[in-house]
């Protein structure tokens, strides 16, 4: 159970978030990117086509109760979370198109997740008391566009303010997460004992499966190897407070405990895996530079 | 063609160019500092005097009257608190950041020297210029001190002066920049020599100016004084320090100014600094030349990749931008850039190196403004001639001299050359330097009679536009025909999936040397470049002696940094490739012409 404190807590964090969020970007870098539209369009497809169909189909697979169900579809319907610019940028991915990609998501999230939750919940025959109204989603939504365009006119205003708050938000995506493990996980130490495995799978098969797929469908729709990283990890990494916070504010009780299950273990388990996939993709990156340095002797045609 | 009567001059009146050039008000470059710097204080309509801009946006400013009392603390901390004396040598090797103006305007108002380097020389490099300059002084930024120890034991620099890229940023930005050059990106070594950091000097300079104010060690300095070394060559092996004076500065910023009046208000422009200042074209042009018209400095520490200037362009009212071929043609392939090219832009000039006709004519029609093409030396401080902002532009031309400069064009044998027909620059005007620092042999070289030898071929029209050919070392020989690399160049970067182009010579049996043309493929076009397009669309354009025999795709070109393609490295390795081959074969006759190639170069 998460006290009203800590949820008014997290909402204030993750106002700052999105500001942040909203300071890494000036309106320019959006008409930019979609003059050639196809990185953020994939980007979008994999976000809201593939991570929420993944959802669905692991709840069904691994015959998830509705509690859990309903949180692991929440999770995969969410967007893009911030910390995925962070990782791109470990990754040596191309963070332009990261940032584009989890600001882009944010905000189609307004009508997206709404309907996609609607669909998957219906598919999935969640009864209607563990349905999330969508109202109340949608409602979480436009409070977070606030700060998300007061983010973009700060940084319109002063740029130095804008990347100051840039850095701060992305420093707080990872605090909330650590706050979540440290508040969630000491309190429900007995429900992690006695989760069974295929919850663990499913939180943490979200974001790995997630990831790969999104690296195939980029590479199949022909995005280099860079762009096709950076990604997926964007596809992976879902915007797992922001979850948490609509189920926090949606329910209460156990019922409330049961479905943030996933939602925290998913945010848990998200920074761990992109942590080693970030090292692996580090290394071929670092690969590939070397075998460009390499090549430099260069084709030689004589005419 | 009579050079004498300077036929080019009938051209200033219908470009709306003064075509004379009036005496510099000032006696030294410190009195030209502090008198710009009080009067734009005052009456400039810009928000400050030097911007730095890093790639996030983050950025610090300096107004004219701090950076002159800045500079007038620093200038005491050299004279008064180390004991520097008059002409003494200080070494600065800063990026673009604004301790660049604080120090540079220090250490000429304190009557010293100042010595320009490339913070990113080697150890040897470094010694051997501190060694030649017998610099005292050392101003460095703190992301290069890991050289410092081994090169303090070869030199006689006693004193170090560090200095930040985010210095005089607003404390949290200076802080987080620190944080990230610290933890994120680790470029900030340790420091195990003895230093002071710049705000510290600043702090005990500004302390001896009560009883000893700046102006007095700038008063008496005569417009003959040496200002700065500034070294050149160092590319072909052995730099040489060319001494420019005051007077060549002063004049030289005259000569720009009344080129490019026709596009300055005074008090309103904006001038993005991409090209390093301790590169004599951005140190007068941009530095002086754009203070003495009250304007605002946008310094980008690090222009490539060229990614790194997209706030800098953003975020302030460009209205002029000072470059080479290389950054406009990197501008000219950026989405954001040809999405929103700075609206307020009045006109660009390129020097440096040859500005494609195929770039020149995009940055028209992508900005709607002109770009001119300049030409200049280091030992000509550096303008030489300029192409007029208005009137019909004149592609491949490098303009007409700048006003109070003579120009001649010289054959090999010595004689002036005619219309249209190549010769070597011969240079004579106030700007020309006093000649290489304790180096008479090198500039007995270059010099006669006050005119300065460029090495570079070019030819004139009858209205006195010269159009440079090449440099004289760079010409290759092909059955006995000059080919220029630029021409040939010219041509290939007329190719959309062409990024970048340079051409050298190879050793040929057959004709001696053959054009050999090193590519890189445009990413907006992957896959689409093939060598056999490039000779296909040479065949169209060039005579058959003149076309490459062989073109070599690349992913980059070795370049200095401002970004001139090095066309010696392509040509060393070319020299490497040659000799292997004929080693293997045992026959030697195409060996001997790269070697010459080596002679000529030195």
């Amino acid at each position: 159970m998460v006290t009203e404190f800590e949820t008014k807590l997290l909402g204030v964090m993750m106002m700052v978030i999105m500001m942040g969020m909203g300071a890494s970007l000036t309106w320019r870098d959006f008409l930019i990117a979609f003059r050639k539209p196809k990185g953020v369009l994939v980007g979008i497809f994999c976000q809201y086509g593939i991570m929420p169909f993944l959802g669905f189909a692991l709840a069904m697979l691994l015959g998830l109760p509705p509690a859990l169900a309903v949180g692991l579809i929440l999770m995969a319907c969410m967007p893009g979370g911030t910390t995925s610019n962070i990782f791109a940028y470990f990754s040596k991915g191309v963070l332009a198109l990261s940032i584009m990609m989890t600001s882009v998501s944010t905000l189609v999230a307004l009508v997206m997740v709404p309907a996609l939750l609607e669909f998957y919940s219906q598919a999935a025959g969640i009864s209607g008391d563990f349905k999330i109204p969508a109202s109340n989603v949608a409602q979480v939504l436009v409070v977070l566009l606030v700060p998300t365009l007061i983010g973009m006119l700060l940084r319109r205003f002063s740029p130095n303010v804008g990347a100051t708050i840039e850095l701060l938000g992305g420093f707080l995506g990872i605090v909330v997460i650590l706050f979540l493990v440290v508040t969630w996980i000491p309190r429900n130490h007995q429900l992690l004992t006695s989760t069974p495995w295929t919850v663990y799978f499913a939180a943490i098969g979200l974001g790995l499966i997630g990831m790969a797929l999104g690296y195939g469908l980029a590479r199949l729709l022909r995005q280099d190897a860079k762009r096709s990283r950076t990604i997926a990890l964007e596809t992976g990494i879902q915007n797992g407070p922001l979850a948490v916070l609509i189920v926090t504010l949606s329910f209460a009780g156990t019922m409330q405990q049961d479905i943030l299950l996933i939602p925290v273990l998913y945010s848990l388990f998200i920074v761990i895996s992109s942590s080693f996939v970030t090292m692996a993709f580090r290394r071929r990156s670092d690969r590939e530079a070397l075998a460009r340095d390499k090549a430099k002797s260069g084709q030689l045609v004589a005419g | 063609m009579s050079f004498t009567q300077r036929p080019w001059s009938q051209m200033y009146a219908q470009v709306g160019i003064n075509p004379e050039l009036p005496a510099p008000q000032h006696q030294n470059l410190a009195q030209l500092i502090h008198e710009s710097c009080t009067r734009w204080a005052k009456e400039s309509q810009v928000k400050a005097a030097f911007t730095c801009v890093v790639p996030n946006g983050m950025n610090g400013s300096l107004g004219f009257a701090e950076v002159d009392a800045l500079s007038d603390a620093f200038a005491g901390y050299l004279r008064s608190t180390l004991g520097l004396q008059r002409g003494d040598r200080v070494a600065v090797q800063l990026p673009n950041s604004l301790p660049y103006p604080v120090v540079a305007f220090g250490v000429l108002k304190a009557g010293c020297v100042l010595v320009n380097i490339n913070p990113l020389y080697t150890v040897p490099e470094m010694v051997h210029q501190f060694n030649n300059c017998q610099a005292k002084v050392l101003v460095v930024v703190d992301m290069f001190a890991n050289k410092l120890p081994e090169v303090l034991a070869q030199t006689s620099v006693k004193h170090i002066v560090l200095a930040g890229v985010p210095e005089f940023f607003p404390a949290i930005a200076r802080g987080i920049i620190r944080g990230v050059q610290k933890v994120w990106s680790k470029v900030l070594p340790p420091v195990n020599v003895p230093h002071v950091r710049l705000q510290e000097a600043l702090t005990q300079g500004r302390a001896t100016l009560a009883t000893q104010p700046a102006k007095s060690y700038w008063q008496d300095l005569k417009a003959d004084d040496l200002a700065a070394l500034q070294y050149t060559g160092g590319t072909t092996g052995v730099s040489k320090g060319a001494m420019l004076s005051h007077g060549n500065l002063l004049n030289n910023v005259q000569q720009m100014l009344a080129m490019g009046a026709t596009h300055m208000t005074p008090g309103q422009e904006c001038v993005l600094t991409a090209l390093p200042l301790y590169h004599i074209f951005a140190f007068t042009a941009n530095l002086l030349g754009f203070l003495v018209l009250g304007g605002h400095n946008i310094l980008v520490p690090s222009p490539r990749p060229v990614q790194n200037l997209q706030r800098a362009v953003e975020n302030y009212p460009l209205t002029w931008i000072t470059g080479v071929n290389t950054l406009f043609n990197g501008l000219l392939n950026e989405e954001w850039f040809l999405a929103y090219p700075p609206k307020h832009l009045k006109a660009s000039i390129a020097g440096g190196t040859a500005l494609h006709s195929a770039v020149a004519q995009r940055w028209r029609d992508v900005t709607g403004t002109p770009i001119a093409e300049g030409y200049g030396l280091t030992e000509t401080s550096p303008v030489v001639s300029f192409n007029p902002l208005s009137g019909e532009p004149r592609l491949g031309s490098i303009g007409i001299p700048a006003p109070g400069t003579d120009v001649r064009l010289v054959s090999e044998a010595g004689q002036d050359v005619s219309v249209d027909e190549p010769g070597e620059i011969w240079v004579r005007g106030p700007q020309v330097m006093q000649g290489y620092w304790q180096n008479e042999a090198e500039t007995a070289n270059v010099m006669q009679e006050g005119w300065f030898a460029t090495g570079d071929i070019a030819v004139m029209d009858a209205k006195g536009f010269l159009r440079i050919v090449d440099r004289k070392k760079d010409m290759v020989l092909v059955s006995g025909f000059n080919v220029y690399p630029n021409e040939v160049e010219d041509v290939i970067a007329q190719l959309d999936a062409v990024l970048e182009v340079a051409v050298v010579g190879t050793p040929d049996e057959r004709t001696g040397e053959a054009v050999r043309a090193y590519v890189v493929a445009n990413p907006d076009h992957a896959g689409e470049l093939r060598p056999e397009d490039v000779l296909a669309h040479c065949k169209h354009h060039l005579a058959a002696y003149k076309r490459p025999t062989s073109v070599v795709l690349r992913d980059e070109l070795p370049k200095t940094p401002i970004g001139k393609v090095l066309r010696k490295d392509l040509k060393i390795e070319v020299q490497k490739e040659f000799k292997a081959n004929s080693a293997a074969r045992i026959t030697a006759p195409t060996t001997t012409r790269p070697t010459s190639i080596n002679a000529a170069a030195e």
